[in-house]
């Protein structure tokens, strides 16, 4: 894993029992982890700070779809943070969507904390 | 479904309220001019941090909303202040651009503590281009009929511009950090704050420093006709019980703050009351510093003899 680079994580999803268990794996593997329940509070955060990846839900209850909208915030906004964007629905155009916002990566959910630290793996070394 | 961040900001109690004191620099004599009531937003969230809470609010469109309950909070806190103290409250001209009822709801919190209109001062902030100047104006001029005081907060940053300075006619240019900054070893930078000076001056409006890092700077500001300054270098921003502990307020003139154990029984649930670790020795300092100067005797010795008159 990125452990020991500009290991700051930032999660957005609305699931609070999903944002528990991934910030307990990310922390104990050497990450800083920031959680954001609503789009907004996510846009802030990256406003105030850097994150090297960001791990978002496509879906927030609150907002269809917000997590693409956070997708294309990061790179409308020219930041250096990889991407990986997580979802339950699997639909090939909602994929597509997803990488030509800007996404690096797409999970499907329920995804394994394994798999996800694999992921940030993936991404270690490759420019945004 | 759990509540929104947005319901629980807005939650009575969820925001609080600490102050940063406003310091008249004369010489080495600094005393407080006024105070400014800051929020911080729930605690354990990221929302504790007010640049990050506004942040959000902005991004959110509920800059009205939050407005009002944080003149709510301060208006609970400011209820134990001393009666002499004037309180500085920001705002977003957003705010006062879109709604018409700011104006008598401000009056009505006000009123509702028994405070004076006349000790407040409604700091206008604004980061995105204000549409509805007449209802800007209509707001601030009411506001002004009842005493209040106006400043234009972040003075040459973001939208406080010249045009909202003529709009605005502020009685005080609260003058970016950025600006104050290096002032003394920059003369590019000292050329545009001396500007700014000279618009003031022009348009009758005092100029207040944010931010200043050094003495030198400070002494530098002085020179140059800025007398007044709000930094943590002389006091950062605490909570009331704080501010109600240290000797700024010994000056008779501020009148009487309730008791010290009245007013830790009567803490509002929104007001800070908790000492910050690392912020109560910082305080204990630059109280010490910013008092050095004074005739401590003497100020107690006129606030005993003024007692009767202060003190009912």
């Amino acid at each position: 894993m990125l452990r020991g680079m500009a290991d700051k994580i930032l999660i957005l999803d609305d699931d609070e029992q999903l944002v528990d268990a991934y910030r307990e794996y990310l922390t104990g593997n050497g990450y800083t982890v920031d959680c954001a329940q609503e789009l907004e509070e996510a846009q802030s955060l990256l406003a105030h700070f850097s994150y090297s990846v960001l791990i978002t839900d496509l879906r927030l209850s609150k907002l269809a779809f917000g997590g693409l909208d956070l997708v294309r915030h990061v790179r409308e906004n020219s930041l250096a943070t990889r991407i990986i964007v997580l979802t339950a629905y699997g639909w090939p155009e909602l994929k597509a969507e997803a990488a030509s916002s800007g996404a690096d990566l797409f999970l499907r959910k329920p995804t394994e904390l394994r798999d996800l630290g694999n992921a940030i793996d993936l991404l270690a070394g490759v420019s945004a | 479904m759990s509540k929104s961040i947005l319901e629980t900001i807005l939650e009575p109690g969820e925001l609080r309220v600490v102050f940063q004191p406003i310091f008249r620099i004369e010489g080495e004599t600094r005393s407080v001019d006024s105070v400014e009531a800051l929020i911080r937003g729930p605690r354990g969230t990221h929302f504790e941090r007010a640049d990050i809470l506004f942040d959000y609010v902005r991004r959110k469109k509920a800059e009205a909303a939050v407005d009002q309950a944080c003149i709510a909070a301060i208006c609970d806190a400011a209820e134990l202040l001393p009666t002499g103290v004037r309180v500085n409250v920001n705002v977003h001209a957003s705010t006062l651009g879109h709604n018409l009822g700011f104006a008598d709801f401000l009056r009505r919190q006000v009123q509702k503590h028994s405070l004076g209109l006349e000790r407040f001062t409604v700091e206008l902030v604004e980061h995105a281009p204000t549409c509805n100047i007449p209802e800007l104006m209509n707001n601030l001029t009411r506001l002004r009929d009842w005493g209040v005081r106006v400043a234009l907060d972040d003075v040459g940053a973001g939208q406080s511009n010249y045009r909202m300075m003529l709009d605005c006619h502020p009685d005080y240019f609260k003058l970016d950090a950025y600006f104050v900054r290096d002032l003394t070893s920059d003369p590019k930078r000292c050329a545009v704050v001396e500007s700014v000076v000279a618009l003031a001056n022009a348009l009758d409006s005092a100029v207040v420093a944010e931010g200043v890092p050094s003495n030198e700077d400070l002494a530098h500001l002085e020179a140059i006709g800025v007398e007044l300054a709000q930094a943590n270098l002389l006091c950062p921003a605490i909570p009331l019980k704080q501010l109600l502990a240290s000797d700024f307020f010994c000056d008779p003139a501020f009148g009487t703050p309730l008791p010290q154990e009245t007013a830790e029984q009567t803490l509002p649930s929104g007001v800070e009351s908790r000492v910050e670790s690392g912020v109560e020795s910082r305080v204990h300092n630059s109280v010490q510093t910013s008092v050095q100067s004074i005739d401590r005797e003497h100020a107690f010795a006129k606030a005993a003899a003024a007692s009767q008159s202060f003190y009912t």
